[in-house]
C-alpha cells in the first residue's frame, strides 16, 4: 500500500541527480548567483555522482567551487555548426566574424587587466591587440568609432555578462554605443579563466589549416592502448548522443559503428540512467528523446507561427522524395500562408516574408538533425519521418498524414537487432 | 695620419662611430682590449700586442685586418696612433709603417659610456651579502674613534676614512639594492624571458635570498644597535663634524668659512639615510625592513612564475594569449560555419538538444517495443496535435499549454484515505473495552485491530516501571487511552489473530476510544 521511505529517497534523489544534470547539459557553465543558483545548488549536492558519471562516461571534467560549476564539455563531432555564439538580446542573432574576433580579443585583454575595467578602456586594449599583424593581415580591423563597431563590442561584452564574466557596476552598454557614456565593469576572474574549456591551450598549436587546428584543440592524448580507444570511443558516441539529436549510423566510422552495435544497450542505459532520456533506436541510427521537452534550445513541435511553419514544412519535406528547392519551399510557404495564415503574426503574412521564414525553418530542422543541405536545396534525413499529425486530421477532406513509406534516402546501416 | 682627424663623422661622437660600422664586434673588442690592458697601468699597445690580447678564437686570421681596423679606430678618435720608434729585428718590419697604439680620452670616455649600457641592460641586480659586513666592520671601527674622541685624542684622518667607507659601501648596497627590486620586477612579470634564461637564473636566485636574508635579519639588528649606540650623546654628530673639518682643511681659503658647514650637511644627510636604511622611525619602515619583505614576498611570486612555466610545458598555456590565438583564428577561419564550429569546440558553451517524446507515444513503445532494426519511416510515429498543426497552439487561444489536470488523481487519493480511515475507526471500536476487562477476555482480533492494539499495550508498557500495578496510557495520535492493571493470579491471557497467538500474563485493562465515530468521519472529509 505504502512505497517504502527508502525508495521514496530514492526516488526523489534520482531525480534531483536528473536535473542537475540537465541543468549542466543546457547550461555548463553555473554560477552560484544569478539566475541559475538553484540549478547550482542541485548540482553542488550531487557533485560527486556527477563528476564521476561525466568524466568516466564523456570525459568532460567538472570544475566546482564556491561561485560556480563548469563543465569543460568538448563536442562529439566537430563538424556540427549550429551551435553558434548568439547575441544575449532576445533576437539572439548568431555571431558574426568581427564578434567573435572582439570577444577574443576582449577576453585576452580581461585575462591581463585588472579586477576591474571601464569599456572604453576595454575598446582601447582591443584596438591595441588588434594591430596584430596577423589580424590585419586576415583583414580585420578595428578603430571603435563607428558606431556598428561600438555595437560589435557591445554584444561581445553582453555575451560576457551573460555567462558572468563581467558584472556590471555602473553605466549602461547603450550609452557607450551612441558615444555618450561608458561603463564600469567587476571581472569575475575565476569564471573567466575556467571559460575555455578546450583541451589544449590555442597558443600552444602551431599548425596553420582550420581543420587541423580544430583537431588539435580538441585532441586526446595520444591512445596508444586498444583499452583508451575504446575508451575514447565510448566517450565520444557518448558525447554525441548526450549532446545532439539525432546519431545516423552512416556518420560514423566502421570502428565506432562496430563498438556502438556492440555496447549500444549499455551506453544508452547509462544515459538514460544519469538524465532520464529514453533512447529512439532506429535502423538509421538512435536519437536520445526527451519526454521532459525540456533538454533542448530548439523545439519541435514548438507554438508560435515559426513553430507551426516549421512543422508544416516538415511535413511538406517528408512527404516529397529526394532533393527540394528553395524555392519550392517558399512556394509552400505562400500556400500555407493562404490556409493558416489567419493565425500567423503580422510580420508573418507580409509578401516577401518567405525566404525569411524558410531559412528560420530549415535552420530549426537542421539544427535538429532532420534535414540536411545539398547543392540544390534540402533533402529529409530519416528522422523526419518520426512525426505525424494526429487522427483527428487523417478525416479532414483531402488531407492526408505525412507519414511516408518511402525508404530513406541515407544508407541504412543497421545496429544490433536485439 | 693624424690622431685627432674625428672631424669626419661629425657631431664630436665620432668615438661612438664604430658602433655602427660593418665590423662593430672587432671594433669593440679592440677597445675592450685597451681598456684591460690599462687597467693593467699598460698604456700604447703594439698591433702584434693587441692581437695577441684576443682571445683566440675571435682572433682575426692576420695580422693586418687589426691593423686595418685599429688605423680606423685612430681616424674615429678613439685611439691615438704614434710611431713606433722601437728597434726592429726584421726587414719587412722596418719598411712598414709602424705605430704604437692608445686610448684617446674620448675613446676612454666612449667605452665607459658603453660599458654602463651594458652593464645596466645586463646586470639583474646582486644583493650584497658581503656589504653588511662590511657595514659593521666600518660602524664598529667608528665606535672606537668616537671613544677616542671622548678621551680628546681624536684622529680625523681615521674618522673620515671610516665614514667614507662606510658610506660608499652603503652606497653601493643601496644601489645594488635598487637595481635588485627591479630585476627582480622585471623577471617576476615573465615579459619576454626565455624559459631557460628564467630557470636559470631562479636557482641562483633563490639560494642567494636565502643567503641574503638570513644576513639581513642578523647583521641588520646588529647595524641598527650600533646606529643607536653611536646617535648616542652626539658622538656621531662629533664624528661627522671631525670628517667635515678634515674634508674643509682642502677647501679654497675664500670658501674655509662656508666649506666646513657644506661639507657638514652633506656627511649628515648620508648618516641619516644610513640610519634610515637600518632602523625604522616612527610610522615608517626601514629600507632594510621594506627589502627583507620585498625579498621574502619575491619568493611565493617566484614560485607562481614556475608554476606558469610548468602549466605551459604541460600544455596549458598562458590563457591571455589564448584568446589572442583564438581570436586569430576566428579572422582566418573560412567561413561562418567554420566559426560557429570553432566557438563551439573552443569553448564548450553550448546547450545539448533532444528531440521530444510524449507520454503516450512512450507508453505505446513500452507496450508494444520497435524493434532496432525498423527504419524510422516504418515506426509508429510521433503524433503532433491536429490543433497545433492547424493553428500554431496547442489551446484555441493561444496560451501555453495548460496545467495537467489532476482532479482525478486526487480524487482517487482522497477515497484511498477515505477508506484507511474508515478501517482504523473500525478497529477502535472493535478494540474499545465497555469498561474493565480482562485481556484473555479480548479474544479474537483482526490484524488492523491488532496492530493497534499493539501499539496500545506498547505506550502502556513504557509507563511501566518495575513495583507498578497500574497504569494509564494515551495514544501517541491521542485517539486512544488505555488502563493496564497487573493481575497477581498468575493466569494468562491469548490473544489469537490470523497470523498466530499472542500470549502473555494477564492483565485487567480497559480500552476507551477518545474520539468517536463520527469525529473520524469528519476528519476525513474536510
Amino acid at each position: 500500500m505504502t512505497t517504502p521511505l527508502g525508495d521514496v529517497l530514492d526516488g526523489r534523489r534520482t531525480a534531483e541527480t536528473h536535473k542537475a544534470a540537465r541543468a549542466l547539459l543546457k547550461e555548463p557553465l553555473l554560477l552560484a548567483q544569478g539566475p541559475y543558483a538553484d540549478e547550482f545548488r542541485l548540482v553542488r549536492q550531487h557533485a560527486s555522482v556527477l563528476r564521476e558519471w561525466f568524466d568516466r562516461n564523456t570525459g568532460w571534467s567538472l570544475r566546482l567551487d564556491a561561485e560556480g560549476a563548469r563543465l569543460a564539455r568538448t563536442p562529439g563531432s566537430l563538424a556540427d555548426p549550429t551551435h553558434p555564439a548568439r547575441e544575449a538580446s532576445r533576437a539572439r542573432a548568431p555571431f558574426t566574424r568581427r564578434r567573435y574576433v572582439l570577444l577574443c580579443l576582449a577576453l585576452a585583454a580581461l585575462e591581463r587587466g585588472e579586477a576591474q575595467i571601464a569599456l572604453g578602456r576595454l575598446a582601447d586594449q582591443v584596438t591595441l591587440d588588434a594591430a596584430d599583424p596577423h589580424l590585419v593581415a586576415a583583414g580585420v580591423e578595428f578603430t571603435m568609432e563607428r558606431r556598428d563597431e561600438r555595437l560589435d563590442l557591445a554584444a561581445a561584452v553582453r555575451l560576457l555578462l551573460r555567462y558572468g564574466v563581467l558584472r556590471r557596476v555602473a553605466g549602461d552598454e547603450e550609452a557607450y554605443v551612441t558615444g555618450t557614456g561608458d561603463v564600469l565593469y567587476d571581472v569575475q576572474r575565476r569564471v573567466l579563466a575556467g571559460l575555455l574549456s578546450a583541451r589544449r591551450g590555442p597558443s600552444t598549436i602551431t599548425c596553420g589549416d582550420f581543420e587541423e587546428r580544430l583537431a588539435e584543440l580538441t585532441a586526446e592524448s595520444a591512445l596508444d592502448s586498444d583499452d583508451l580507444r575504446f575508451r575514447a570511443i565510448r566517450q565520444t558516441l557518448t558525447r554525441r548522443l548526450l549532446d545532439d539529436p539525432v546519431l545516423y549510423y552512416d556518420e560514423l566510422s566502421d570502428e565506432e559503428l562496430a563498438y556502438l552495435t556492440r555496447q549500444r544497450a549499455f551506453i544508452t542505459a547509462r544515459i538514460t540512467e544519469l538524465t532520464g532520456l529514453v533512447p529512439e533506436v532506429r535502423a538509421e541510427g538512435i536519437a536520445m528523446v526527451d519526454p521532459q521537452d525540456d533538454l533542448t534550445d530548439v523545439r519541435m513541435p514548438e507554438q508560435g507561427t515559426h513553430g507551426q511553419i516549421t512543422l508544416l514544412l516538415a511535413e511538406y519535406l517528408a512527404a516529397s522524395d529526394g532533393e527540394v528547392s528553395r524555392g519550392d519551399l517558399e512556394r509552400r510557404v505562400r500556400e500555407l500562408a493562404a490556409e493558416h495564415g489567419a493565425f500567423w503574426s503580422k510580420s508573418a503574412k507580409q509578401p516577401g516574408a518567405e525566404a525569411e521564414l524558410v531559412g528560420q525553418a530549415l535552420e530549426r530542422l537542421t539544427a535538429l538533425g532532420l534535414i540536411s543541405h545539398t547543392a540544390g536545396g534540402v533533402t529529409a534525413l530519416p528522422a523526419l519521418a518520426r512525426y505525424a499529425v494526429g487522427e483527428a486530421v487523417v478525416t479532414e477532406p483531402g488531407r492526408t498524414a505525412p507519414r511516408s513509406s518511402r525508404t530513406s534516402p541515407t544508407s541504412q546501416r543497421k545496429a544490433s537487432q536485439s | 695620419m693624424t690622431p685627432e682627424s674625428s672631424g669626419s663623422t661629425g657631431g664630436g661622437y665620432a668615438p661612438f662611430a664604430h658602433l655602427t660600422a660593418p665590423n662593430a664586434v672587432l671594433y669593440r673588442r679592440l677597445m675592450r682590449t685597451f681598456l684591460t690592458a690599462k687597467e693593467r697601468f699598460a698604456v700604447h699597445l703594439r698591433p702584434e700586442d693587441v692581437y695577441a690580447a684576443l682571445p683566440p678564437e675571435h682572433r682575426p686570421s692576420d695580422l693586418d685586418a687589426v691593423m686595418k681596423a685599429l688605423d680606423r679606430l685612430a681616424e674615429w678618435g678613439n685611439l691615438r696612433a704614434d710611431p713606433d720608434t722601437s728597434r726592429v729585428t726584421a726587414v719587412e718590419d722596418f719598411y712598414r709603417k709602424r705605430f704604437i697604439y692608445q686610448l684617446t680620452q674620448a675613446g676612454e670616455a666612449a667605452e665607459q659610456a658603453l660599458s654602463a649600457y651594458d652593464e645596466a641592460l645586463g646586470r639583474r641586480g646582486a644583493l650584497q651579502a658581503v656589504a653588511l659586513h662590511d657595514i659593521v666592520t666600518q660602524l664598529r671601527a667608528l665606535l672606537v674613534i668616537a671613544a677616542e674622541l671622548e678621551e680628546g685624542e681624536p684622529d680625523a684622518a681615521k674618522a673620515h676614512l671610516a665614514l667614507s667607507a662606510l658610506t660608499g659601501r652603503f652606497e653601493a648596497l643601496a644601489e645594488n639594492a635598487r637595481a635588485f627590486m627591479g630585476s627582480l620586477q622585471r623577471t617576476v612579470d615573465l615579459h619576454g624571458v626565455q624559459v631557460e634564461v628564467f630557470l636559470a637564473y631562479k636557482d641562483r636566485l633563490i639560494q642567494y635570498l636565502e643567503r641574503f636574508i638570513q644576513d639581513l635579519i642578523t647583521l641588520g639588528g646588529r647595524i641598527a644597535v650600533l646606529i643607536g649606540e653611536l646617535e648616542q650623546d652626539g658622538r656621531a654628530r662629533a664624528l661627522l663634524r671631525l670628517a667635515a673639518a678634515r674634508e674643509a682643511t682642502d677647501a679654497a681659503p675664500e670658501d674655509a668659512e662656508t666649506a666646513e658647514e657644506e661639507a657638514y650637511a652633506r656627511w649628515a644627510a648620508k648618516w641619516s639615510g644610513l640610519a634610515a636604511w637600518f632602523v625604522s622611525a616612527d610610522g615608517r619602515e626601514s629600507q632594510a625592513r621594506l627589502l627583507r619583505s620585498r625579498a621574502l614576498g619575491a619568493i611565493p611570486q617566484l614560485l607562481t612564475v614556475v608554476r606558469q612555466l610548468n602549466e605551459r610545458r604541460a600544455g596549458r598555456s598562458d590563457r591571455s594569449a589564448d584568446f589572442r590565438t583564438l581570436a586569430r583564428w576566428f579572422a582566418e577561419a573560412p567561413d561562418d560555419e567554420a566559426r560557429h564550429r570553432l566557438w563551439r569546440a573552443a569553448f564548450g558553451l553550448y546547450s545539448a538538444r533532444h528531440l521530444a517524446v510524449d507520454a503516450e507515444t512512450l507508453a505505446q513503445r513500452t507496450a508494444r517495443p520497435v524493434a532496432p532494426s525498423t527504419p524510422w519511416a516504418e515506426a509508429e510515429p510521433l503524433r503532433i496535435s491536429p490543433q497545433l498543426r492547424r493553428t500554431g497552439s496547442y489551446e484555441r487561444r493561444g496560451r501555453a499549454r495548460r496545467v495537467t489536470d489532476r482532479s482525478e488523481q486526487r480524487r482517487e487519493l482522497a477515497e484511498i484515505a477515505a477508506k484507511q480511515a474508515r478501517e482504523i475507526a473500525a478497529a477502535r471500536a472493535r478494540l474499545a473495552t465497555d469498561g474493565a476487562t480482562r485481556l484473555s477476555a479480548l479474544g479474537e482480533l483482526d490484524p488492523m485491530a491488532f496492530g493497534l492494539f499493539l501499539q496500545l499495550l506498547g505506550d502502556a508498557l513504557a509507563t511501566w516501571r518495575p513495583g507498578t500495578k497500574s497504569t494509564v496510557a494515551t495514544s501517541n495520535d491521542g485517539s486512544m487511552e488505555i488502563r493496564l492493571t497487573a493481575l497477581a493470579d498468575g493466569t494468562t491471557a491469548e490473544i489469537r489473530t490470523p497470523g498466530g497467538v499472542f500470549s502473555g500474563p494477564d492483565h485487567l485493562v480497559e480500552i476507551t476510544d477518545l474520539t468517536g465515530p463520527e469525529a473520524t468521519y469528519e476528519e476525513v472529509h474536510p
